[in-house]
């Protein structure tokens, strides 16, 4: 049954001149579980809201959405509401009340439900979801990932047919994004939801989906399942950095059998197709430079007397003119030693010398001038006015002595750009600070493949202008894209540390997805450019 | 059976402000002495041991209270003593021991209901009063750390981004003052997206109706009716002077009419309560456990 019918669908935003979506025609069916993906600026989003009628921008629209054979404007109120389940990027905003269990109620109160309704649909969400034991807990209490299921609990809980989400993993850390996609993968086998999903994180959705849509310039470029539009990728460069490393690796060289999918397929299709006579790529011993740019010494941090002991004894040492990354899970404490080595949290024992001067030494915020700067995790709080062009103006950066390209942004609201827009503004003004030590927290967070190779071109070219880089992430990508050197950190310490190859080669989980495909069958293969180089070594063809 | 602070929050709050208005608004001696003996049976069966220690400034309280009117109030026939050219009379000491029991007992009922009404019990009162005033309170409640936690994070990137030029107030003011103006612009984009999951969410569409977690149940029923009339009973007979006691110029006699005996009982009833639900409960619990 087609529950969702998009007939020859056009969007104009009031100010733009540009149609936002031009002629979108496709329909879903009931139970899919459905994947829209596309580049940024591409109309995703807007093509999300323009499903579910409350959310729907002002501008010119011709054509039709039809909701279960009828039209959206012609649904009453009470249908349009609950039937259509919608989850937005940003976990925090989307929260209205101070409690769980009012949280979860306040779909309910809208509908008008009695008491006893609202407390046995709460209650058995709760139990589903398995948030009962944070049922009394304020919300401000929770963490991201919890928040996030949270306003997938409180959508469910009016019991809607289509359940749209408009990358609502992009605020979350890789774990609590797994988790959170396993729900949504979950609800929709046990309970047959519709699921239309906007994901720029494909690696663990595009195997799973039933339909995948490929969006570009406001139109549709490919809808299919998603093997058939894997195969097709081929040509769209932009759009295939984004699939699964398998899906990389089938397009770089010329068809073979079916396009593999996931990890396990991707091994198979590598060893049916290539031999491993070459298994490792040469390795040259890297060298660096022996002066120090930051040290820290037995650091030792806790948040509050009577907490715990977040950093234990931390030793780093980063050289100049070097990209560290530092890696690790939630509540490790990486971003806890960035911000002590911003001299933002102050250690209660050990010390932290940034270009081997001592950082109490630094009087008169002389720190942040010319010496050191930290770009933080939430780049909205970098911004402090209303355009772009003012922004800059006021860090007294200037445009053409960037590194990149931002001038077509000047005239916009910061809030206003994409994810990756807001990163590149935020660094111009970080960079304008001339800092010879970059600290960046979660730079590719929110981001999707084509910004995160943005960021990491852009870092690189200030690696060679002399740039000190050391980065906090989750993204094991990146990491292995961009480090001279990487480190794992748990409970408060670095446990591990070496160059990416071999530092992601000697892991097993804590590892690219490249590397945990080809784990056996190569020996160092840990980013798609040294999959590709192994491949074609044992006799592959592009 | 459950403790007195787990009854619903509309009983408990007649309950308490029904005792202590009378303790308040009355100078009977024995009302006096029935309130505070129950204030303090309920905050001692709550708190136990640590309760006993919060408790040892009371008395002083008291002492003061008991011992500073008589030095400064000079009503009364019975003059005990002169002290500086002032009477000190045996009428103002008594009007003084019952305003430190009035005082003391007050006091302790107000500490237990501060105790016992967390924000979401006060929340589902005004909710009961109004639901939208309810739901304007939980979304600020939402908003308040929310705000806070933005505004702690904006000023530590500003910070590492050398917005604070110096280490001076004056230049410490001119940064708070751009953060908090950039927290305003926020809070609006904020709000956008917040209003936009509320009528996502079918918030506006009709009539709304009120979840809460606690429920109202037969024996919240009993509480609070008997909490009302209690305290009814024990104002109307105040206010036909069946109860009531007069200081000044001398003590008159407890009068000992009909009503009057079962004001006095209704009272130390209602004021007991408390005491008595919340240590039959641990009781009671006391014994399922050790069956465990």
């Amino acid at each position: 049954m087609e529950i969702l019918a998009v007939r020859d669908l056009s969007f104009t935003y009031p100010t733009g001149s540009e149609p936002t979506l031009h002629h979108l025609s496709f329909s879903v069916e009931a139970g899919d579980y459905m994947v829209i993906c596309g580049p940024t600026g591409s109309g995703k989003s807007t093509l999300l809201r323009m499903l579910k009628r409350e959310l729907t921008p002002i501008g010119e629209q011709s054509g039709s959405v039809c909701y279960m054979g009828k039209p959206l404007s012609e649904l009453d109120d009470m249908t349009s509401a609950t039937q259509i389940g919608f989850v937005m990027q940003r976990p925090e905003q989307q929260i209205v009340t101070d409690k769980v269990w009012h949280e979860l109620a306040f779909g309910l109160e809208n509908m008008n439900l009695p008491q006893a309704a609202i407390r046995r649909r709460v209650s058995e969400m709760a139990a589903y979801f398995g948030i009962e034991k944070w049922f009394d807990m304020r919300v401000d209490e929770l963490s991201g990932g919890q928040k996030q299921l949270l306003n997938l609990a409180a959508i469910m809980v009016m019991q809607p047919q289509l359940l749209i989400l408009d990358e609502p993993t992009a605020q979350l850390d890789p774990i609590a994004s797994a988790d959170f996609l396993e729900t949504v993968g979950r609800l929709n086998r046990e309970t047959g939801v519709t699921v239309i999903l906007v994901e720029h994180q494909l690696e663990t959705v595009v195997p799973r989906c039933d339909k995948l849509m490929v969006m570009e310039k406001g139109g549709i470029r490919y809808y299919d399942n998603p093997r058939t539009v894997c195969e097709q990728l081929r040509d769209f460069p932009a759009m295939l950095e984004a699939m699964p490393a398998a899906v990389r690796l089938y397009n770089s060289f010329a068809p073979k059998d079916q396009c593999p999918l996931n990890v396990r397929e991707g091994r198979r299709w590598v060893e049916e197709h290539f031999g491993n006579r070459v298994r490792a790529i040469p390795e040259s011993p890297y060298t660096h430079s022996d002066k120090p740019a930051l040290e820290l010494k037995d650091v030792w941090f806790r948040y509050s007397r009577e907490g715990r002991d977040i950093l234990r004894g931390t030793d780093i040492t980063v050289y100049e003119g070097e990209i560290f990354c530092i890696l690790g899970g939630n509540g490790s404490g990486k971003s806890t030693t960035i911000s002590n080595a911003a001299g933002l949290l102050k250690p209660y024992s050990g010390t932290i010398r940034v270009f081997g001067k001592k950082i109490q030494e630094y009087r008169n915020q002389s720190l942040y001038r010319d010496c050191l700067s930290l770009l933080p995790q939430d780049v909205q709080t970098v911004f402090l006015c209303n355009t772009v062009r003012e922004e800059l103006k006021d860090a007294g950066a200037a445009v053409e002595e960037l590194p990149y390209d931002i001038s077509y942004l000047l005239d916009q609201h910061p809030y206003d750009l994409s994810g990756g827009e807001q990163q590149m503004v935020a660094l111009a003004k970080v960079l304008a600070t001339k800092p010879r030590l970059l600290l960046l927290d979660e730079p590719t967070k929110g981001l999707d493949a084509y910004a995160r190779r943005g960021i990491t071109t852009i870092l690189k070219r200030l690696q060679s202008e002399g740039m000190t880089i050391v980065a906090v992430t989750h993204d094991v990508e990146f990491a292995a894209s961009l480090a001279n050197r990487c480190a794992l950190f748990f409970r408060g310490e670095v446990v591990s540390e070496d160059v990416p190859r071999t530092f992601f080669a000697e892991n097993s989980y804590y590892t690219t997805a490249v590397n945990r495909m080809l784990r056996g069958h190569f020996d160092n293969a840990v980013t798609m450019e040294d999959a590709v180089e192994l491949c074609r070594m044992n006799g592959g063809e592009r | 059976m459950k403790a007195f602070a787990d009854y619903n929050p509309i009983s408990v709050f007649f309950c308490i402000m029904g005792v202590a208005s009378v303790g308040m608004f009355c100078m009977d001696p024995l009302l006096l002495g029935l309130s505070l003996i129950g204030a303090l049976a309920l905050f001692l069966a709550r708190n136990g041991r640590a309760g006993m220690k919060e408790c040892l400034w009371y008395p002083l309280l008291f002492l003061i209270t008991a011992i500073g009117n008589p030095l400064f109030n000079h009503k009364g026939v019975t003059v005990l003593f002169v002290l500086n050219d002032n009477p000190v009379t045996l009428e103002s000491v008594y009007y003084g021991l019952a305003m430190g029991c009035m005082l003391v007992g007050t006091l302790l009922w107000f500490r237990s209901f501060s105790q016992i009404m967390t924000s979401d019990r006060l929340l589902y009162l005004f909710g009961a009063a109004s639901p939208k005033l309810a739901l304007i309170l939980s979304m600020t409640m939402r908003y308040i750390p929310l705000f806070r936690a933005q505004a702690e994070k904006t000023n530590r990137s500003q910070k590492a981004l050398g917005l604070y030029k110096e280490d001076n107030i004056p230049d410490r003011l001119k940064g708070g003052l751009r953060v908090f103006s950039v927290l305003v612009t926020w809070a609006l984009e904020n709000g956008v997206t917040t209003a936009d999951s509320m009528t996502a969410r079918g918030y506006g569409i009709g009539k709304r109706s009120q979840f809460a977690i606690f429920r109202f149940r037969r024996s919240d029923a009993v509480l609070l009716l008997l909490s009302l009339a209690f305290t009814a009973l024990t104002f109307t007979g105040m206010g036909l002077g069946k109860v009531g006691f007069e200081f000044f110029p001398a003590v008159t006699p407890v009068k000992a009419t009909p009503f009057g005996v079962l004001v006095y009982i209704s009272y130390g009833a209602l004021s007991l309560l408390p005491a008595i639900l919340e240590i039959s409960e641990a009781l009671r619990w006391k014994s399922l456990q050790s069956a465990i």
